[in-house]
């Protein structure tokens, strides 16, 4: 269920910054006008598309590392690797998420209200610290999996693009 | 020292297979906490904001644009159009399709994607008319590079974001080095075609030239869109990638039909998976950057080169080096995010024209591409060629001699990047 309210969310976004970005231009040109607001919502959206869709990432085994070396290490070795690959994303999950709630934090002492949208600064950054919660909680599981199943190395990453026409047949029910 | 503790823990990962992105954010945050005085929320800020810089929204909207454009016949109907001017000559196929990937290259902004789109019609077809299915994968992974130099291109609206020079001017820029690379392809498999007695085909009626031309016009008029809405000046970079993916998806679902309305939404899923891996290692790379600013590492580094007293020309060779090593090993965006930073401001000292230095970085990385162990190119095209990986790089190595012949003439003559440009623009 979780899964596919991710794909949905990361679709309507990026068809909401598209179509939004599309009708400001015909808007321009057209009928000379255009809304104040436009260039912010379609920003909140791409951070909110990418922050939410990080953790996705995770999961989908679709974020680029280089695994050609660690390949050619004994499995034991590879193993525990794997297992400290792992670690250094969780603690680099837990800093971020640290940094953003600090930053939301800071914003809401503040108090300010977005520059063209009547919506509070914090509010809208709050993508961040969840989208960092969400991605440390990936991590979490991706870290568990490695401990069950002693065979599954390399939880984490791969070496080349998702490509664009060959994943027809979807990444479903992984995790 | 810091900037040998950011180098080390950023490689020290890499090395160990932490995600690019994660390497590039955590390096920099660390050495931010033990060395810079800066704090961690402006990094988490920093990491925000680049969903703020205008020109990045290109990437989300070229990519989906690109994801229409493929999953769409729209490469089909170029290939039959590129086969029906060239097909005639001895390896006319081979011209076609390498044709065929400079057309899908204008409307497409990633290498891999021209590869899939083009090869996956092309190979069959050169196979069945007497190829080698060896010959197909090499001409098809090779003529896919074309994807990130001729104009949209992914890794040119990345290089500007960063060094905050127009996406525009390297986006015109692109056409020449595009046009000249296509065409010593093409004369090279013209003299490989008649030493090896390459099949031709017949030569197509003027009819069928006019009538595949106004098929794969709707596909062209992109080009036109894109280029000339932003030389024009009636849109910018962003607006002209929002415009082409409401255009690709158009012609994708009403005008050629290959899509229907309910296989959308998956597109759309498709592109938003491949936008989040890409801006992930984007924004991490901007904190990397802020953290390189702010340490003044690349004026130490710049002192330190300019110290050395070597000669432009030098320095170019040195560059060229590095940046084939890294493209050996990181994809195209990874290895631009990285070393532009740093290799940025150096060159600017040493007189480098910020555009020129733009399309030297992505010829390096168009043979990156091509050559293992880490090349994009060669995977998806082993696997649309039904080859192994061996084979695919094997097939493709002969290639190499035409792109570095390519990139020295590219290097040396900044005029080839900057002539268009400067005509077109002032």
């Amino acid at each position: 269920m979780i899964n596919r309210l991710e794909e949905w969310v990361m679709a309507a976004l990026l068809a909401f910054m598209t179509l939004l970005t599309f009708a400001q231009v015909v808007m321009r040109y057209v009928f000379n006008t255009g809304w104040v607001w436009s260039l912010e919502a379609t920003t909140y959206s791409f951070a909110a598309l990418v922050l939410v869709g990080m953790s996705y990432g995770v999961r989908t085994h679709t974020h680029i590392a280089i695994d050609l070396f660690v390949k050619r290490f004994p499995p034991r070795l590879r193993r525990l690797i794997a297992l400290a690959v792992v670690v250094v994303c969780l603690v680099y999950a837990v800093l971020m998420l640290y940094g953003s709630s600090e930053l939301v934090a800071r914003l809401m002492t503040l108090g300010n209200a977005a520059r063209d949208i009547s919506a509070p600064k914090w509010l809208l950054t709050m993508t961040m610290p969840i989208g960092f919660v969400l991605l440390a909680f990936r991590f979490l599981q991706a870290g568990w999996q490695l401990l069950r199943h002693p065979d599954s190395a390399g939880a984490v990453g791969q070496s080349h693009l998702p490509n664009v026409a060959m994943n027809k047949e979807d990444s479903e029910g992984q995790s | 020292m810091t900037a040998l503790f950011l180098l080390v823990s950023l490689f020290t990962m890499l090395f160990i297979g932490v995600p690019v992105a994660v390497s590039l954010g955590l390096a920099s945050v660390l050495t931010m906490l033990f060395f810079g005085d800066q704090t961690l929320v402006s990094s988490t800020q920093k990491f925000f904001h680049t969903m703020q810089v205008y020109p990045l929204l290109a990437v989300p909207f070229f990519i989906l644009a690109g994801t229409f454009m493929t999953t769409g016949g729209v490469a089909r109907r170029m290939v039959a159009f590129a086969n029906a001017l060239v097909g005639h000559f001895r390896g006319g196929l081979a011209m076609a399709a390498l044709l065929a990937s400079a057309f899908f290259a204008a409307v497409s902004g990633s290498a891999p994607a021209t590869v899939v789109a083009v090869g996956s019609v092309m190979i069959v077809g050169m196979v069945s008319s007497g190829y080698t299915r060896n010959f197909a994968a090499g001409v098809i992974c090779n003529a896919g590079t074309l994807g990130i130099l001729i104009p949209p291109s992914l890794v040119m609206v990345v290089y500007g974001a960063i060094t905050e020079s127009s996406i525009g001017k390297l986006f015109i820029a692109g056409i020449l080095p595009g046009i000249i690379l296509t065409v010593v392809m093409m004369i090279t498999v013209t003299v490989i075609a008649r030493r090896q007695e390459m099949p031709r085909q017949e030569r197509a009626s003027f009819r069928t030239v006019v009538k595949t031309f106004r098929e794969a016009l709707w596909g062209l008029m992109l080009v036109l869109i894109i280029l000339g809405g932003i030389y024009a000046g009636i849109f910018t970079p962003t607006e002209a990638a929002a415009v082409s993916a409401v255009y690709a998806f158009f012609i994708a679902v009403f005008v050629y039909r290959d899509i229907s309305m309910n296989d959308v939404p998956h597109v759309l899923i498709e592109a938003a998976k491949i936008t989040v891996m890409l801006m992930f290692i984007i924004a991490n790379a901007f904190m990397f950057a802020f953290l390189l600013t702010t340490e003044q590492i690349p004026q130490m580094a710049s002192e330190f080169i300019v110290g050395m007293g070597l000669p432009v020309w030098g320095f170019l060779l040195v560059l060229n080096v590095l940046l084939l090593l890294s493209g050996n090993f990181m994809e195209p965006t990874s290895v631009v995010l990285i070393l532009t930073p740093i290799v940025f401001p150096i060159a600017m000292e040493m007189g480098i024209d910020p555009t020129h230095l733009g399309v030297l970085m992505i010829i390096n990385m168009q043979i990156g591409l091509v050559t293992p162990p880490v090349g994009l190119n060669l995977f998806v095209t082993a696997s649309v060629a039904e080859l192994s990986l061996e084979e695919t790089i094997k097939a493709s190595f002969p290639w190499l001699a035409v792109l570095l012949a390519v990139l020295m003439l590219i290097t040396y003559v900044p005029w080839i990047s900057l002539v268009v440009p400067n005509l077109l623009l002032n």
